[in-house]
């Protein structure tokens, strides 16, 4: 059977004659029975090879050199001519060079980028032969891009005589330094040539450069100052390139990582992030990304104001790569939705938006001159063409590594050929789409997950009413409503319902209820608004009891979202001591309240005490802070501090990284409070040290002795507005907890948050209080897990942590999913022991790459990779016994036809499996298979 | 507590085997008993990963499991108990967690252990336990998953001149 492509080529050959003009891709496509975008795909890559030749004008006709050659138009076509070198794109018409490739047409080359253009051009002009330059900046704000521009540059005006640009990832290569050696430099036994070597007479860019093993990066500076170096295995350093080094890092130019790098290297340029850049240029590079996707699929694609706003409004921290992925997910959903349609348009609408990028439209409405800025450059709609040139840069490694709309394409008319309707072709797909863009947005991901364990609580009515306020609220107020708002919104709106529904809708309002929402006006007016919202939504009126206790609970909110962790400052003498050990322990957890302070030996007490006073204000989240130093002296700073500050800082003497990284992790912890961290860490002695290898402190310990004589009944808080509603549903579900935990005698409270300090007293002097939960922070020197933590199923780890049970199995869950000892080793001991007709030392290993090789686009942690390996174990030891699990023929049928690509991968997986241990799996071994690996999906 | 289904597997929780069951029966929860397993952090960490999605795992020692019998606080949850051994069981229905059946998946072998069926080997403590539990009228179902067909450990016991 011909290939699509050859079919394709077959047709226009044959029908050419009839359409002297040229032949568009509807005709072939409606001729075929190709969809639309397939056909255009094969025409441009036949263009490419230089088959055929396609016009500018719209619609775009294609036709073959010799029909080119009798048009007067000809300026206008696009064609490609072959000679010796190869292929190259010859373009008729001037200044149609893509318009983020080089920097004659480089968005911002005269407002963002100017100085960095500039800095550049004088780099690669600098006599005799250019400087080597640093190029930092974000993640995704264009670096290579940038780097490939200025070899462009460098090219066009013969500065090098090797046009193309060689390109070094560092970061693949941090773990193997004699790997990163071979590949940069060659080696003596000829087997790799170097990359210096290759890139000789031209630019070499190396990415990531800080993570260089510092045996790379001596030889590459030695390189840099003597022109030459030597392969490894060589002794004299004799082997010579002529080779600009741009090195590229996301690491700030003050890192530590990076002072050789700047110190070595005369030129640093930064390249702002996204959101530094001017509104006009983010506006640019949006249109300039839509224009690719448009080339793409070759239809105009038309988009709403609404949309151009979430898609700028949405980008942090991955800048111009996110904005990339961001594009491409709403291009092709788009695309998916408008696939059954004819047209050369497809069309982005707002509500059509995954929810984590429409929430970009409410962080942007928060910025009053960003908006009022987007609003005036922006049209109510916004059309993009093809252009036919504006394409990917080939070295961008954002970009997917395959035709996403030819995937989708292929795989619609698969399913459909299976006989799913519509929406179940558009839900699978869509799945397959958010794949892509998780990796830009995990933080979506987990509020999406959220919601799950949401929905087992309360309504999805409720939960989509409350995002409904949210969005109404947000703009209003200057603090965040994050989660937790969703949670305890949306289940005090679900008891309140189920009251109305009681027909006990009103409430009695105590007068410490209206003395407190009455010292708070705009939580008060914000109340209001949420009762009208509620009457629009329920019609039916909501009693004025209710906005008391809405506002109540608007308030209690508020102060939760303002009290963040204890930070963390670390002075110590030495000019880069205190910043190396931070630098650990930021890369080891991921954290952002610890901050360095480095004194050099001849800095005087004053300019110290002005430093770490910054420090101090600058980690502080009203919670207080933390203040570790290497020696005595500088430990009388601390009341000092507070004096001056007003900030409660506690101070640390004898600082280690050890000591650092236990404060970082105490510090992340839910309702750690300063004190508590304080004595703590004052105990703690290391990692390493004594018997005790979880790191509890003695501290822990003898308050677990004091617990033991202590007489009083121990209890939880529960805490919400009223201390009725979702109070009490949250007391239900920490009992079940507590008694699933095997823990007896904790009492639950539930409690409201007014008069919350007054209930707090008396509480204290009849309770032991462990710990508490609930829509506000109580000020208790306890542990505190909010809703949202608890309801995501932190509840297990919560009661274990407050109740010194042994049970600490969720907290050491992630610690031992990243843990290597994970590993093969670990599970042949556990099918050796569970097992026993099978040879473990002989199927782990390849029940192991079973794991690796198909299970993609999983992405399996270890326990997932075990867990999946466990039940192969046993499927196969099934087997061999001849009691392989059964299955009845009607849900085998079902689940092969309604997860037929499952079944697919797990059928290609099995077979390969087969081969290597010659076991012949029945069908209700695979059925199991298929179920084990759907809920992986599902749990994505 | 309402005890759906009381197994018995020496690899506790693995897999869909377990899932197929929690599927059968609309679980609130999963509690395995197993003394080994309650004090080994890793195996609690796969057992929680092999649990059906969003049921909740708890591994607990014999001891806090007989407790449980009449906890308040569990008297709608609706659970599947695990344990490793046929004697974790006996004790469990006899601190009065009332069973018509239980149902026995793999015990593992090893040395000192005899097979009875491809997927089960049992010892003298394992038959006495299993007898005390005939004697009180327990149907002894032997099988992996739920659509799997049941056969009767017992009368494979019997046949086998084990009891």
């Amino acid at each position: 059977m011909p290939t699509r492509r050859e079919r394709v080529w077959q047709y226009v050959t044959d029908h050419l004659g009839e359409y002297p003009d040229g032949i568009t891709t509807t005709t072939i496509a409606a001729a075929l029975g190709i969809a639309r975008p397939n056909v255009s795909k094969e025409l441009n890559d036949l263009v490419r090879t230089g088959k055929l030749a396609k016009t500018r004008t719209r619609p775009v006709r294609y036709m073959t050199a010799a029909q080119v050659a009798h048009r007067a138009d000809h300026q206008d076509i696009v064609q490609v001519q072959d000679n010796n070198e190869g292929t190259i794109l010859t373009r008729h018409r001037k200044g149609q060079r893509n318009p983020l490739g080089g920097f004659d047409r480089m968005i911002g080359r005269d407002t963002s980028l100017k100085n960095q253009i500039e800095q550049a051009k004088a780099a690669l002009l600098y006599p005799p032969h250019g400087l080597n330059v640093l190029l930092t900046g974000p993640t995704g704000v264009g670096k290579t891009f940038f780097a490939t521009a200025m070899n462009q540059f460098a090219a066009a005006n013969q500065l090098i005589t090797t046009p193309q640009l060689t390109v070094l990832n560092c970061a693949d290569y941090a773990h193997t330094p004699e790997g990163v050696m071979r590949r940069l430099f060659g080696s003596v036994d000829g087997q790799e040539a170097g990359l210096l070597q290759a890139a000789d007479g031209g630019m070499l860019l190396l990415n990531e450069a800080h993570r260089l093993p510092p045996a790379a990066q001596e030889m590459l500076f030695y390189f840099m100052e003597h022109g030459t170096y030597s392969r490894v295995g060589e002794q004299q350093r004799e082997q010579q390139a002529a080779v600009r080094i741009i090195c590229a890092t996301t690491e700030p130019p003050e890192s530590t990582q990076l002072q050789e790098f700047v110190r070595r290297i005369p030129i640093t340029i930064q390249i702002p992030g996204f959101n530094q850049r001017t509104m006009r240029e983010r506006l640019q590079l949006l249109q300039t990304l839509l224009t690719i996707e448009a080339n793409r699929i070759d239809r105009n694609i038309r988009v709403d104001e609404d949309v151009v706003k979430a898609l700028i409004g949405g980008i942090s921290f991955g800048n111009v790569a996110q904005l990339k992925s961001a594009v491409q997910l709403v291009c092709a959903q788009a695309f998916l939705d408008g696939m059954d349609e004819q047209g050369d348009e497809i069309a982005v609408t707002f509500d059509k938006l995954p929810q984590e990028i429409q929430a970009g439209m409410s962080r942007i409405a928060n910025d009053r001159n960003a908006l009022t800025e987007l609003t005036r450059l922006v049209d109510a709609t916004m059309v993009v063409h093809p252009d036919g040139t504006t394409g990917a840069e080939s070295q961008d490694s954002y970009e997917l590594p395959y035709n996403l709309y030819e995937i989708i394409g292929h795989k619609a008319a698969v399913l459909k050929e299976e006989g799913l309707d519509q929406e179940a072709i558009n839900n699978f797909i869509k799945t397959d789409i958010n794949v892509h863009m998780k990796t830009y947005y995990r933080e979506a991901d987990l509020e999406q997950r959220n919601d799950r364990s949401l929905q087992d609580l309360v309504d999805q009515e409720f939960i989509d009413l409350t995002r409904k306020i949210k969005q109404h609220l947000e703009p209003q107020v200057d603090y965040s409503l994050g989660n937790n708002f969703v949670y305890a919104m949306s289940l005090h709106l679900s008891l309140f319902a189920k009251r109305v529904q009681t027909g006990k809708s009103l409430r009695t309002v105590s007068s410490n209820l209206i003395a407190m929402v009455k010292e708070n006006r705009q939580e008060l007016q914000l109340a209001r608004q949420v009762k009208q919202l509620l009457e629009e939504h329920f019609h039916f009126p909501v009693p004025r009891s209710e906005v008391y206790y809405l506002a109540a609970l608007l308030i209690s909110l508020k102060e939760d979202s303002r009290t963040g962790t204890v930070g963390v400052v670390v002075a110590a003498h030495g000019s880069s001591t205190a910043s190396s050990m931070v630098q650990v322990v930021r890369q080891l957890l991921d954290v952002n309240n610890v901050v360095a302070f480095d004194m050099g030996l001849d800095m005087s007490p004053t300019t110290a005490f002005t430093g770490i006073t910054r420090a101090v204000q600058q980690v502080d989240q009203g919670n207080g802070v933390l203040l570790l130093v290497d020696m005595g002296s500088l430990a009388t700073f601390s009341r000092k501090l507070t004096t001056e500050t007003g900030i409660e800082v506690r101070t640390i003497n004898m600082v280690t990284t050890a000591m650092v990284l236990e404060a970082a992790r105490k510090t992340a912890l839910v309702g750690a409070d300063l004190d508590t961290i304080y004595g703590e860490l004052r105990e703690f002695h290391g990692y390493f040290r004594g018997n005790d290898e979880s790191g509890r402190p003695l501290m822990k310990k003898m308050q677990a002795v004091v617990d033991a004589t202590d007489t009083r009944p121990r209890a939880l808080l529960s805490i919400c507005s009223s201390g009725e509603g979702t109070a009490k549903k949250i007391k239900r579900l920490l009992e079940e907890q507590l008694a699933a935990q095997g823990v007896q005698d904790v009492d639950v409270l539930p409690v409201s948050v007014v008069g919350l300090q007054d209930e707090l007293a008396t509480i204290t002097t009849k309770y032991n209080v462990l710990g508490a939960t609930g829509v506000v922070k109580p000020s208790l020197d306890r542990p505190f897990i909010s809703l949202e933590d608890l309801l995501q199923g932190g509840a297990a780890q919560f009661i274990a942590q407050v109740t010194q049970d042994d049970h600490q199995l969720p907290a050491q869950h992630t610690a031992i999913n990243q843990s290597p000892k994970l590993t093969m080793g670990v599970l042949q001991e556990y099918l050796t022991k569970y097992f026993t007709f099978i040879n473990a030392d002989k199927l782990t290993p390849v029940l192991w790459e079973y794991c690796q090789q198909y299970t993609a686009p999983l992405v399996l942690d270890n326990t997932q990779r075990m867990s999946i390996i466990m039940h192969l174990a046993g499927a196969i030891e099934r087997t061999l016994t001849a009691s392989p699990l059964t299955i009845d023929q009607p849900t085998l049928a079902t689940s092969q036809k309604d997860q037929a690509a499952i079944w697919d991968q797990v059928h290609r997986a099995t077979t390969w499996l087969e081969e290597r241990v010659n076991v012949r799996l029945a069908p209700a071994e695979e059925y199991y298979i298929v179920q084990l690996l759907a809920e992986q999906y599902q749990l994505k | 507590m309402q005890v759906q289904l009381l197994r018995i597997d020496s690899r506790l929780l693995h897999g869909q085997v377990t899932t197929s069951w929690a599927k059968a029966f609309r679980l609130d929860r999963i509690l395995v008993v197993d003394d080994a397993a309650a004090h080994d952090p890793l195996r609690q960490v796969l057992l929680q990963q092999a649990a059906p999605v969003g049921i909740p795992v708890n591994v607990l020692t014999v001891d806090q499991a007989r407790r449980l019998v009449d906890d308040s606080r569990l008297a709608s949850t609706k659970v599947m108990i695990i344990t490793a051994t046929p004697e974790s069981a006996r004790l469990l229905i006899e601190a009065g967690f009332a069973v018509e059946s239980v149902n026995v998946g793999s015990l593992s072998f090893s040395a000192g252990r005899q097979m009875v069926t491809n997927a089960v080997a049992v010892d003298a403590t394992d038959v006495a336990a299993f007898r005390w539990m005939h004697a009180r009228g327990i149907q002894l179902d032997l099988r992996q998953v739920a659509r799997d067909s049941s056969r009767d450990l017992w009368r494979i016991l019997s046949e086998k001149h084990l009891v």
